[in-house]
C-alpha cells in the first residue's frame, strides 16, 4: 500500500515509529497530485513549501521534540478559509488575487500541531453550490466517476481525501457543504455543532448557519482533526465557552448496544432514490443486529426546511457580501462612470451567476414589503424544526437519515436548474437550520461504483455520540475503502 | 408573482445587462415561489436559555496588522490611501 491510501491515523503511528519520514509522506501525497490532478482538480493553489514543512517536522522528530499525532500528516484546506500569505480565492473572480494578512483562527492549531499545508481546495463560488460547478476557477471531478460532480461545496476537499492528494482536508458546511460531497466522494466528513470550531478567517456565507469542518478517510481520522481545531476563540462571538474531550481516544471501545437510532420517516419518503433508500437500511439493520434499538421517529417540518434555508441563508449572504465593493479588497472594474457605477459593475463581473441570484433573493426576502412574509416567518420556522430535534432526542441517541437522495450526478446535468439543485439539500440543511452535528460516513455503492452516504445527526455538542456511533459502524462494516480503484 | 428584478438588482448594487434581466426574472420568480411555501407559526421568539454564547468585554486592543498589509490587496492605493472614485462636487 502506497503511503497517499493510508488513513492518518495509521500515518501517525508510522511516523511515530519512524516507519516512514514526514518527507517520504509528502512525496508520497506530492508523487500523487502529479499523477492525477490533471483529471481530479481539486486544488485552486499548491503550495510550493510543503516538502520543507515535511523537513521541518522529520528535523524536530530527530531532535527529540515531543510532536502532536497529527505532526507531518498533510493537510488541504477548502479555498474560503483564510491563510497568511497563501491566496484564498473562495473560488471567485472576486478574491483572484486576494492575500490574505492573516490565519483563520483554525490554522493556527493546524500549524502549531506541524502539519503539513498541501495547498488550497476547489469549491463552489463563496460556497454557493452542491457541485462545485459555480467555481470561477475550475471544474473538479469525482474520483469515482470523472464525468460525475464531487459534491459542494467542499468538492475539492472531499474529492482531494478520495484521490489520496491530501490525507485530511477541512471543509466547511452551511447547508451539507462537508456532508454532502463526502456521500458523493465516499469520504468521512463531520459538521461540528454550531459555535464548536471558531468561524474567524472562514470567508462569511451566512454566519449563523456555517461550520468549519473535518473530511478524512475513516471516522478516527476526522476524530483527531475535530479534536485539533475545536474550541473558544474570543475572535468569534458565536464561539461557545465549552471544553472538549478528546475525541479520537474516546473512540477506544465503540459500539452501538443499546444505541437508539432514530429514523425520521420524513427523510425515506419520495425523493430519495431506491439505491440510496436500500444502502442506508442495510446499515440501519446492521447497526440493529449489533445491538442498536431502532424506532421509527416523525420531524413535521421537514418539508418546509429547504425553503427556510434558501431564506436564511441568502439574506445572510446578501448582508455578507455587501462587503465586496472594489474598494478595500478584490475585484474592481476596469471601466466605470462614478462610485455607484464602480460598485455594480465590479460586483457584477466579479460576481457568477448563482451568487447573484443569491444576493437577489437574500434582498428580496429583506426588502420593504416582504420582511415578514419570508425572512421573519423562516425565523419562527427554524425555531420550529429545531424544537422537533430537541424533542426527537428526548427519545434517542442518534438520528440516522441518507445525506444525499441520490449518488453523485453528472457534471452540466443540474448545473441550470437552481430548484432541482436546491431541492437535493433536504436532508442535509435541517441539521444547520438547527445547529447541530452531522458526520456523513460511506454506506455502500450503486452498480456502477458510485458511493452512498449515510448521515448521523447528534443533539447539540453530542459528537462523541455520533462519532462513536460511526466508528462502531465503521468496524462492523469492515472498514471503509473510500479510495476508488480506476483512478 | 411578479419580481421586480431591475428594483432588486438596484438594492443589490449588481448591474444586470439588458438580455439577462430575463433569465434572471425568471429564476427569481420560480425560486420565490418554491420558497413561498412556509407555514404560519405562532410568534413566540424569546431569547434561547440554552445558548451558550456571551459577549465579551468590550475592550479597546491594539491592531495587530500593518497599514501596509492592509493595503497590499485594494485595486488602488495613492500614498497610504484607498482611492475610489470622486464623490463630492
Amino acid at each position: 500500500m502506497e503511503l497517499f491510501e493510508q488513513t492518518a491515523s495509521v500515518l501517525s503511528e508510522m511516523l511515530q515509529k519512524k516507519e516512514c519520514s514526514a518527507v517520504e509522506l509528502c512525496q508520497s501525497v506530492q508523487g500523487r497530485i502529479a499523477a492525477v490532478e490533471e483529471k481530479v482538480g481539486a486544488y485552486v493553489t499548491q503550495c510550493e513549501d510543503a516538502l520543507e514543512q515535511a523537513e521541518a517536522v522529520d528535523k524536530a522528530r530527530t531532535a527529540g521534540e515531543i510532536l502532536h499525532p497529527l505532526a507531518g500528516i498533510p493537510i488541504g484546506i477548502k479555498d474560503n478559509i483564510s491563510t497568511k500569505g497563501l491566496r484564498t480565492t473562495c473560488a471567485s473572480k472576486m478574491l483572484e488575487q486576494y492575500v490574505p494578512p492573516f490565519d483563520a483562527t483554525v490554522m493556527q492549531p493546524i500549524r502549531d500541531a506541524k502539519m503539513v499545508i498541501t495547498g488550497k481546495l476547489n469549491m463552489d463560488e463563496f460556497a454557493m453550490g452542491s457541485s462545485t460547478e459555480t467555481s470561477y476557477m475550475k471544474k473538479t471531478h469525482n474520483p469515482h466517476c470523472l464525468e460525475c460532480v464531487p459534491g459542494g461545496s467542499s468538492g475539492g476537499s472531499a474529492a482531494a481525501v478520495a484521490a489520496g492528494e491530501a490525507i485530511l482536508t477541512l471543509g466547511s458546511d452551511t447547508g451539507g457543504s462537508i456532508r454532502q460531497p463526502s456521500s458523493f466522494c465516499g469520504t468521512v466528513g463531520l459538521k461540528p455543532t454550531y459555535g464548536s470550531v471558531s468561524r474567524y478567517g472562514l470567508v462569511a456565507f451566512a454566519s449563523s448557519l456555517d461550520q468549519i469542518g473535518p473530511i478524512g478517510k475513516s471516522v478516527k481520522d476526522v476524530a483527531m482533526l475535530y479534536s485539533l481545531i475545536c474550541g473558544h476563540d474570543n475572535m468569534d462571538a458565536t464561539s461557545a465557552y465549552r471544553t472538549y474531550p478528546d475525541f479520537a481516544a474516546a473512540l477506544q471501545g465503540s459500539n452501538v448496544t443499546g444505541l437508539k437510532i432514530g429514523l425520521p420517516k420524513e427523510y425515506f419518503g419520495a425523493g430519495i432514490e431506491d439505491t440510496v433508500q436500500t444502502a442506508v437500511m442495510n446499515a440501519v439493520h446492521l447497526l440493529e443486529t449489533n445491538g442498536a434499538i431502532v424506532k421509527e421517529i416523525s420531524l413535521s417540518s421537514t418539508e418546509y426546511a429547504v425553503n427556510t434555508y434558501y431564506i436564511i441563508a441568502s439574506a445572510e449572504a446578501s448582508s455578507n457580501l455587501a462587503r465586496f465593493d472594489g474598494v478595500k479588497y478584490g475585484y474592481r472594474a476596469a471601466n466605470y462612470d462614478g462610485l455607484t457605477d464602480m460598485y455594480e459593475r465590479t460586483r457584477s463581473e466579479g460576481f457568477g451567476d448563482e451568487v447573484k441570484r443569491r444576493i437577489m433573493l437574500g434582498t428580496f426576502v429583506l426588502s420593504s414589503g416582504f420582511y415578514d412574509a419570508y425572512y421573519k416567518k423562516a425565523k419562527l420556522v427554524q425555531r420550529q424544526i429545531a424544537q422537533e430535534f430537541a424533542a426527537a432526542f428526548q427519545q434517542c441517541d442518534v438520528i440516522i437519515t441518507p445525506t444525499y437522495p441520490t449518488p453523485a450526478f453528472r457534471l452540466g446535468s443540474q448545473i441550470d436548474d437552481p430548484l432541482k439543485m436546491y431541492s437535493g439539500d433536504v436532508c442535509t440543511v435541517p441539521v444547520n437550520i438547527a445547529g447541530l452535528p452531522a458526520i456523513s460516513v460511506p454506506c455502500g455503492k450503486t452498480e456502477t461504483g458510485l458511493p452512498i452516504g449515510m448521515q448521523m445527526i447528534g443533539a447539540k455538542f453530542a459528537e462523541q455520540t455520533i462519532l462513536r456511533a460511526a466508528d462502531a459502524y465503521e468496524q462492523l462494516c469492515g472498514g471503509f475503502s473510500c479510495m476508488p480503484q480506476t483512478l | 408573482m411578479k419580481i421586480d428584478i431591475a428594483h432588486i438588482a438596484k438594492l443589490s448594487r449588481l448591474h444586470l445587462e439588458p438580455e439577462q434581466i430575463a433569465k434572471f426574472e425568471k429564476d427569481m420568480e420560480s425560486i420565490v415561489a418554491m420558497v413561498d411555501h412556509l407555514p404560519d407559526v405562532k410568534d413566540t421568539l424569546t431569547v434561547d436559555p440554552n445558548n451558550a454564547m456571551q459577549l465579551r468585554e468590550d475592550v479597546a486592543k491594539e491592531h495587530k496588522f500593518k497599514r501596509e498589509e492592509m493595503l497590499a490587496n485594494a485595486p488602488e492605493v495613492q500614498a497610504g490611501c484607498l482611492v475610489v472614485p470622486k464623490t463630492v462636487e
